[in-house]
């Protein structure tokens, strides 16, 4: 598979402090990569060291095989981004910001013209074309931050937190449009502290912390690094400890809790742990009432790995 | 053509600020016009006097009182010293004279008699005593030659109706210079308020750290769209000034059409060009653009009021001008005083105002050269951060 993106060894530091800690990683064409981590993890450094928008000590960046900096016009006429604030002219109209975004990629009015419409289609933002952005609601906002990222077609997109504060309508709105993206062949680096965006979207995800990468594969790849592998939590109302004991022995059983009436049994691995549960409420006559199971997330990867949360 | 394009939808967004600043120009520089017409017309006056003649049958003493009223306004007063020193401290007589009992006899007996006077001492009674002076002078002269009474009458007479013509040589029209002065010198607030504030705005919409960033990544060179930039900055000055001097011309008249009017409108031109290179510094320093306004209200008023742009410089104290020798606007300012009062124009008397348009360009290139050192600073503190 051809690598769009190739980064060696990067090192960004800021006085004593390393931001980007010897990253390596590839990114191939026609992938989302997600770039998943808490705040100041270095998913946005990373980003703008890629683009040569700062200055880094050590490493190497190559963009479709060739070596970026930042007089790579050429290279730069095929990426697009979106950053993580809002950055559009307050005093033009939606259509002005794209046509003004998309210029200084494509000289031809035709042509421009063309991507604009198709831009706008695919943010949605058909009916606001002529509207100023203090008109737009936040959701619009950032749907018209995307469509001046992606405007010209580029093959390689970077989106750095699109989704921050943004409604769950226009949430589902910018990833249907990225899904577009990706379908449209283009290859795509996603940064995100939201572990759902990332599992629906992301082919390949890199978790990051510190500066260096934690874990890497597919969403199925890094919940196997997660020590648990189910979660139920049932409301009993007359559990003994005789039968807490029972559970304890469970094959795969990795914690039992009672908190008042909230019954919670970890496992490590294993199938069938629900069925085995209610068999032995039902046998010890135990009543039970509202049942959830939960599957590993990456937040318990992450959890694993690090030992706290992804947004503590 | 995209950032050019742009930079004048950014600026359309703020044509009402340029039309504010242009109303401004036309209704208090209009008033501040009207209201300083100080050209140098001469105009006729004459001294109020009240004459005490204690002497009326004298043909020597009334030969003084027809000259007196003939040449100042008598006032009717009693002869009272009570209402005559009222009539002094209240301004409504400049000058009094008292000719005492016997005065024409007393001189042809060469007994020199005194005449008596009170005066407000202003310049109405300062010029009452100097035709009065003349008069006794001249008298004087005659009555030691001569014993005649009627010989004297006619030989002061005489004397006193030569003539002589004074013929002013000077063709300037001060009251037109005085216009365009009056005009180019508020014009200077207008100028630079709608130069600062405007090309601030713009540049700091263009500068915005998020639009600056997405620039950069682009594929457009930097350094082409930071010269589109300011190209598009010198054509908005460029057109500030045409529309300003046009303006000039309907409010001023023909004199702009003259080779002192070219010289107005070249410094004109040259401060545009000034306060457009502090528009370019200021909008390298500013990290917010909410704080143009106060900026354009700090340096444009600012630098109007220290240099005389709405009050005439004559009228400030010094320690004030010297201050306003740091500042472009007094530099400009200083040029069109020059202008108004040039009798002749020609490169001799010029050389004051070239050394002025010398002083407004340095200005100039010191802005340049601050701004291209700060925007070196600021380049390379954004990558490293």
């Amino acid at each position: 598979m051809k690598k769009i993106i190739e980064v060696k060894n990067l090192t960004k530091e800021y006085k004593q402090v390393k931001a980007v800690d010897n990253l390596s990683f590839t990114v191939n064409e026609g992938e989302i990569l997600g770039l998943l981590g808490p705040n100041g993890s270095g998913k946005t450094t990373t980003i703008n060291c890629i683009l040569s928008l700062l200055e880094f000590q050590k490493g190497h960046i190559k963009i479709f095989g060739s070596e970026m900096t930042p007089d790579a016009y050429d290279l730069k006429r095929q990426i697009g981004v979106v950053f993580q604030e809002v950055a559009i002219f307050n005093e033009l109209t939606v259509y002005d910001n794209l046509d003004y975004f998309c210029g200084l990629y494509i000289s031809d009015k035709k042509t421009r013209e063309s991507y604009i419409e198709d831009a706008i289609n695919l943010v949605g933002l058909e009916k606001y074309k002529k509207f100023y952005p203090k008109q737009l609601s936040g959701g619009l906002l950032r749907r018209l931050n995307i469509a001046c990222g992606i405007a010209h077609k580029p093959k390689l997109i970077f989106l750095d937190e699109p989704t921050v504060a943004v409604d769950p309508q226009s949430r589902n709105n910018i990833l249907e449009g990225i899904e577009k993206l990706r379908d449209g062949g283009a290859t795509i680096v996603y940064t995100t502290h939201y572990m759902e965006e990332v599992e629906i979207l992301c082919d390949r995800i890199i978790i990051l912390d510190k500066g260096r990468i934690l874990a890497e594969g597919s969403s199925d790849e890094l919940k196997e690094l997660a020590s648990i592998d189910e979660k139920i939590t049932v409301e009993v109302k007359n559990i003994t400890d005789k039968v807490l004991d029972i559970i304890r022995k469970f094959k795969n059983v990795d914690e039992v809790t009672l908190n008042m009436n909230t019954l919670t049994v970890t496992y490590k691995k294993g199938k069938n742990n629900l069925e085995e549960l209610i068999e032995c409420f039902k046998s010890n006559k135990i009543k039970y009432d509202k049942i959830t199971t939960e599957k590993p997330t990456l937040n318990d990867v992450f959890l694993n790995l690090t030992g706290k949360g992804l947004r503590d | 053509m995209t950032v050019f394009k742009t930079f004048w939808q950014v600026v359309n967004k703020y044509k009402a600020t340029v039309i504010l600043y242009t109303v401004l120009l036309i209704g208090f520089g209009g008033l501040n016009m009207a209201t300083n017409e100080t050209g140098t017309t001469f105009v006729a006056s004459k001294p109020d006097l009240f004459i005490v003649n204690e002497d009326k049958d004298d043909e020597l003493s009334n030969n003084l009182v027809k000259y007196l009223e003939d040449n100042t306004t008598i006032k009717e007063l009693d002869n009272d010293e009570e209402k005559i020193n009222d009539a002094i401290f209240y301004r409504d007589v400049n000058y009094v004279v008292y000719i005492p009992k016997n005065y024409g006899k007393d001189l042809l007996n060469d007994k020199h008699p005194e005449i008596k006077i009170k005066s407000t001492g202003d310049y109405q009674a300062s010029l009452a005593e100097m035709m009065l002076n003349r008069y006794l002078n001249i008298q004087n002269t005659f009555i030691s030659s001569n014993k005649n009474v009627d010989d004297i009458i006619v030989n002061i007479n005489e004397t006193l109706n030569k003539k002589t013509n004074i013929e002013v040589t000077s063709k300037l029209d001060t009251h037109a210079t005085t216009k365009a002065t009056s005009y180019f010198n508020f014009a200077s607030y207008s100028i630079m308020a709608a130069v600062i504030f405007i090309i601030c705005l713009v540049l700091s919409s263009f500068h915005e750290s998020g639009v600056n960033k997405r620039t950069i990544v682009s594929s457009m060179n930097y350094k082409k769209l930071n010269r589109n930039l300011l190209l598009s900055s010198l054509v908005y000055s460029f057109i500030v000034w045409v529309f300003y001097s046009v303006l000039g011309l309907i409010m001023v008249g023909d004199i702009l059409f003259s080779i002192r009017g070219i010289v107005y409108m070249l410094n004109c031109l040259i401060f545009t060009f000034t306060s457009l290179t502090i528009a370019l510094l200021i909008s390298t320093l500013i990290k917010n653009k909410d704080a143009v306004s106060g900026i354009v209200n700090v340096i444009a008023l600012g630098s109007a009021f220290l240099c005389g742009a709405f009050v005439p410089t004559k009228l400030l104290p010094d320690s004030v001008l010297t201050v306003a020798h740091a500042l472009p606007s007094y530099w400009y300012i200083n040029t069109n005083e020059l202008l108004s009062s040039m009798e002749v124009i020609n490169m001799s008397t010029l050389q004051p105002v070239i050394t002025n348009f010398i002083v407004l360009l340095g200005f100039g290139m010191v802005f340049i050269i601050i701004n291209n050192v700060a925007t070196y600073y600021k380049r390379n503190i954004v990558k490293k951060i």
